[in-house]
């Protein structure tokens, strides 16, 4: 990899630096679309909160072992979406869902669900690094705990250990297991974050723009984590990054916000492609103004 | 409804299967309820705490009494020729009170009643004017010689005191008086058929309603007959209390403030003053009135009895004054409004501080003209609830001897004195349950003005900041 | 020939000097003044109470040693040891923390955690107006009803007229808010980011408040229980009226533990209730009972002032964390 900033070259360079593995077809083939079977399909999902529709009908399909990608202009809902997937906007007094999350074909949002479990399987990584008020092993031990870890004081010391491997960590903490998770560099409390979420076996992870709060080099390892991630895990990422989601994803979603007739801006789902399609040859006008920096 | 996850192979044996998580999940769902029902409860038992609190105050204030009169009001009214139906005791004129005092009080104690504050200003009743001037001329006069004469309400309550000698024999608490009267009088009869009042005739007794607190119990001064007894001296006391308090700890107060926030650099002396307030703020108030005892009443005596500003005999024989309870009061209040007055002052941002000083204003001048100004809603606020405070502390004044038993209004800082809170002390202290009515009507009118001082601190503070916007 | 520099100078041709300001001077040392009073205010608590004390113990009948350690106070046959009124302070603010904790604590989850604006907007002022009532009020509510229901549930033979237990629940009731605001803030305090990740690993409210909220806010109310605690210590109007003016005074080994010494139903005069009773009374300037409440005093003086300096460590720790 060349030592300019990724600011400096075009999207089409990105992309054909790094070839996604999706298994869409490739730009100007004939081969049939061959969908992996979805994750998490949204269906004609709409978000409120209180009388502002903040994103309307969104209809989705993420993959299986895929990192996916929403991206598109500030407020145009995308982060709104990522919460609804794990039901994290219930904590929103005046948030309201309209329409159905599928996960593994069960709607997340019929009557008698309870969130607690939808997110036992569907963790979060947040914008801002957040690690809890305690020793770096407990806050991976915490997660795990809450959900009926039934192991012994060995096993969950492998599983925290197995926890940080993963997440690119464990080399640098393993000697201070029992310091407190803020003693941490911003790059490294994100990564325990992420070790945290995935210590309680999710089957999908969400990261909600993971590295806006962090410098070059922490990204970059954060992006390679992510695709060391994809093989036992299925991602979705927010990001504001057009280049980062060229570098890791396998599909991205473009949403949009425009002003309605009432006056009301709710965003919209534009355009939803297999990464390289989307940057190289997008169908919509409005991708296309948008990666090529005309908005956003 | 059930989420399943279709393959979990990852660890299968640490992780609860689908099953059991559910099973959990129910127990961690029912948990949660139990546990936000508690704290609620929890809650709810403080806000029934404060109104159990209310309740037993205002129950204890009203109700039914078998009270046994020794003259009946409604006859004395009647034997001077008035109607009783449309004529009460307190609408007779103040010679004809005067008079059935003349007729219905010895000699002995109508002279000690004149000597502690005359009838009338120019003329004696129960003394002669000759042994009336020789009294007043010697050494040690009785305070009858320089107070003036005694008004409508005093004179009412002797007579009602010493003429119509009310006694409250039994009472009946509010709610019970309001939801079972009968049973009141059933049970006077049974105490009276056991015997347990052999002075009365149970002919005697009337049972009427009592409100223990009334207007006329706000301006009848103090009293060793609870029957009778009003808190007028203890409001008047508690007045010119905090009228000192305020004189002296606002000043200071506002001083120390202004200098730690406008003036002070961060030395080590600086600091040791900041903690050394907020040390004092935590000090029990009893301390601050072992203060009090040890300086302002015994060793300034001269000072806080008056000799020193007079030259023959002082106001007062001892230290335990107004002026003593009020400074001491003030001593308890200093860091209060000292830590409010920095809240205010802090909170006036630095831009204003700047923009004066940079016009090249000094900073006395910045802060009178600029910073005060601005902060003085705060400071305000801080102060009036600084005062309402000290309108309820009790502790300090028994220490400075308040405790006394005071019956004439205080007249000037060197008085003796008594007040609100203290008079509650002394009535809760009593086992007749009559004091007790009384203390709960007492109480009564020390938190409501307690809650109106607060409203108007909380009407300043909302006037003021809306101004501000 | 050199330029010499030009001299700045105002408007009427002086250069700039600092002006002498007289007035400046003297508002500053009297402003000085002021806060320099609050330091000889302390300087007074402690050197009043350090003289008289010291008076005190130079009585003959009076054995310093003897002060603290024996258990007996009963000035008028000579036993001045300060355990019994210490025993009745501790008593009465450890049943009082004991009702005031929990009611506490749990308000002030429910309120951080639970309640919406309106229900807060109903709650707070409500806990505000339980600290501004006036102690005496409360001392006259514990005689009044707390001591006859006590008195009523456990029968009237095991609960004396003065009680510790009647004087401990009615201080906790006064105590509660100070517990509850400074809890509440320390609560509210925590940031929002730390319950959203928790939330976001599965976990139930319950968890949330209690497993994450709760620990992270635990130094500031840690401080506000102390707080409470040197408010308790310090109290004396309730005491004074519920508790009795008879020192509990015991013998350790010979009385009976359970049924005299830490009995909550029988009086036990507090060290704040003994000393506004003496003074309540005739009170010679030089005898020894004058003398023995400014001991007690101090005793008193240097608790509540331990107590404090905790809790403003805990305080201290709190805000490292947070800002």
């Amino acid at each position: 990899m060349s030592n300019e900033t990724s600011a400096d070259r075009s999207i089409g360079d990105v992309i054909e630096a790094n070839p996604t593995t999706a298994t869409g077809p490739r730009i100007g083939s004939t081969e049939a679309v061959f969908e992996p079977p979805g994750v998490i399909e949204t269906n004609e999902m709409s978000v409120y909160y209180g009388a502002f529709r903040a994103v309307a009908d969104v209809s989705l399909a993420f993959g299986k072992n895929q990192i996916s990608a929403l991206i598109g202009p500030s407020g145009c809902g995308k982060s709104t979406v990522l919460r609804s997937l794990n039901r994290m906007n219930d904590l929103i007094a005046t948030a309201r869902t309209e329409g159905e999350v599928h996960y593994h074909g069960q709607n997340i949002y019929a009557d008698g669900v309870d969130p607690v479990e939808v997110r036992r399987t569907i963790g979060m990584v947040f914008q801002k690094p957040n690690p809890f008020p305690k020793s770096i092993f407990d806050n991976i031990a915490w997660g795990a705990k809450i959900n009926g870890f039934k192991g012994s004081k060995i096993e969950m010391e492998d599983l925290v250990r197995e926890a940080l491997e993963s997440a690119a960590l464990w080399d640098e903490v393993k000697d201070k297991l029992n310091e407190s998770g803020y003693s941490l560099s911003g790059g490294q409390q994100q990564r325990l974050c992420i070790a945290r979420a995935i210590a309680t076996k999710p089957d999908v992870i969400l990261m909600d723009e993971p590295c806006s709060a962090l410098d070059p080099i922490a990204t970059l390892r954060i992006e390679e984590l992510m695709l060391e991630l994809k093989e036992d895990y299925s991602i979705i990422i927010v990001t504001h990054n057009m280049q980062q989601a060229a570098r890791v994803s396998d599909k991205t979603a473009f949403f949009n916000v425009k002003l309605n007739d009432a006056g009301m801006r709710t965003g919209r789902l534009v355009e939803y492609s297999p990464t390289d399609q989307l940057f190289t040859s997008p169908r919509e006008k409005d991708t296309e103004d948008y990666i090529t920096g005309r908005f956003g | 409804m059930s989420i399943e996850a279709p393959e979990r192979p990852k660890a299968p044996e640490l992780f609860p299967g689908d099953e059991e998580y559910r099973r959990h999940l129910g127990g961690r769902r029912r948990k949660a309820v139990i546990f936000q029902m508690f704290c609620l409860a929890m809650l709810s038992l403080a806000v029934l705490s404060l109104a159990t609190l209310l309740y037993t105050i205002i129950n204890d204030s009203f109700g039914l009494v078998a009270t046994v009169n020794e003259n009946d009001p409604e006859e004395i009214v009647a034997g001077l020729g008035h109607d009783p139906e449309v004529t009460g005791l307190q609408d007779l004129s103040h010679d004809q009170l005067v008079g059935l005092l003349e007729a219905n009080v010895s000699r002995g104690v109508g002279r000690r009643l004149e000597r502690e504050q005359r009838f009338y200003e120019d003329r004696l009743v129960f003394e002669s004017d000759a042994t009336w001037a020789e009294i007043c001329s010697s050494g040690g006069s009785p305070t009858g010689c320089t107070a003036g004469p005694r008004p409508h309400a005093d004179v009412l309550q002797l007579v009602n005191e010493r003429v119509v000698v009310p006694d409250v024999i039994a009472s009946y608490p509010l709610v019970s008086s309001l939801l079972d009267p009968a049973g009141f009088e059933q049970e006077v009869t049974e105490e009276f058929e056991a015997g347990s009042f052999p002075d009365h005739d149970i002919e005697q007794v009337s049972i009427e309603w009592r409100a223990w607190f009334n207007p006329t119990f706000l301006t009848t001064p103090q009293n060793s007959t609870p029957e009778v007894a009003g808190i007028r001296t203890a409001i008047l006391g508690s007045t010119w209390m905090v009228a000192i308090t305020i004189l002296f700890a606002v000043p200071v107060g506002l001083g120390a403030a202004i200098y730690l926030v406008e003036y002070a650099r961060p030395t080590r002396l600086n600091e040791f003053i900041q903690t050394n307030i907020n040390n004092l703020a935590g000090v029990p108030s009893i301390i601050y009135g072992m203060l009090g005892l040890a300086i302002f009443v015994r060793l300034l005596e001269p000072v806080t009895s008056g000799a020193v500003f007079t030259d023959g005999v002082p106001p007062s024989d001892n230290g335990r004054t107004v002026l003593a309870a009020g400074l001491t009061l003030g001593l308890l209040t200093l860091p209060v409004v000292i830590i409010s007055a920095q809240e205010a002052l802090k909170a006036v941002p630095d831009s204003l501080r700047h923009a004066g000083l940079a016009l090249g204003a000094t900073r006395w001048q910045t802060v009178r003209s600029q910073i005060l100004p601005v902060a003085l809603p705060g400071i305000l606020t801080g102060t009036i609830l600084a005062v309402a405070r000290a309108v309820g502390e009790t502790a300090p004044l028994i220490m400075v001897g308040a405790a006394t038993f005071v019956t004439t209004d205080p007249t000037g800082p060197f008085s003796k004195f008594t007040a609100l809170p203290i008079q509650i002390f002394q009535w809760t202290s009593r086992p007749q349950p009559e004091f007790h009515n009384i203390a709960a009507a007492a109480s009564i009118a020390l938190l409501l003005l307690l809650l109106t001082l607060n409203a108007v601190a909380v009407i300043v503070r909302n006037r003021y900041s809306r101004r501000a916007e | 020939m050199t330029a010499e520099p030009k001299i700045e100078t105002d408007r009427g041709g002086r250069p700039f000097e600092r002006r002498r300001r007289p007035g400046e001077l003297v508002i500053r040392s009297f402003l000085f003044s002021c806060g320099v009073l609050s330091i000889a205010v302390t300087a007074g608590i402690v050197y009043e109470l350090g003289k008289e004390s010291l008076l005190f113990f130079q009585d003959e009948r009076v054995g310093f040693l003897e002060f603290f350690t024996t258990s007996v106070w009963q000035p008028q046959v000579g036993g001045f040891g300060v355990w019994p009124l210490v025993l009745g302070t501790l008593y009465i603010s450890l049943i009082a923390m004991l009702v005031a904790a929990p009611i506490g604590l749990a308000a002030a989850i429910y309120l951080s955690e639970y309640a919406s604006q309106r229900v807060r907007g109903v709650f707070k002022p409500v806990l505000e107006v339980l600290v501004g009532i006036p102690t005496v009020v409360y001392g006259f509510f514990a005689l009044t009803f707390m001591t006859p229901v006590l008195r009523s549930v456990f029968g009237a033979n095991v609960v004396g007229f003065f009680n510790v237990a009647s004087a401990g629940i009615v201080v906790g009731i006064l105590i509660v808010p100070l517990i509850s605001s400074l809890a509440e803030d320390s609560l509210r305090a925590v940031p929002d980011s730390l319950r959203q990740a928790a939330y976001a690993l599965g976990a139930s409210k319950l968890e949330v408040s209690t497993r994450v909220v709760v620990p992270a806010a635990l130094s500031g109310i840690a401080a506000g229980f102390v707080i409470a605690m040197s408010r308790a210590v310090g109290e004396t109007m309730v005491v004074t009226l519920a508790a009795g003016a008879s020192p509990r005074n015991f013998t350790l080994g010979q009385d009976p533990l359970f049924g005299y010494v830490l009995n909550p139903f029988q009086g036990a005069q507090a060290m704040t209730g003994y000393v506004a009773i003496t003074a309540n009374g005739d009170l010679g300037y030089n005898t020894i009972d004058y003398n023995s409440i400014f001991a007690i005093g101090l005793t008193l003086f240097f608790i509540t002032l331990g107590l404090n300096s905790v809790s403003r460590r805990f305080v201290k720790r709190f805000q490292q964390v947070y800002e």
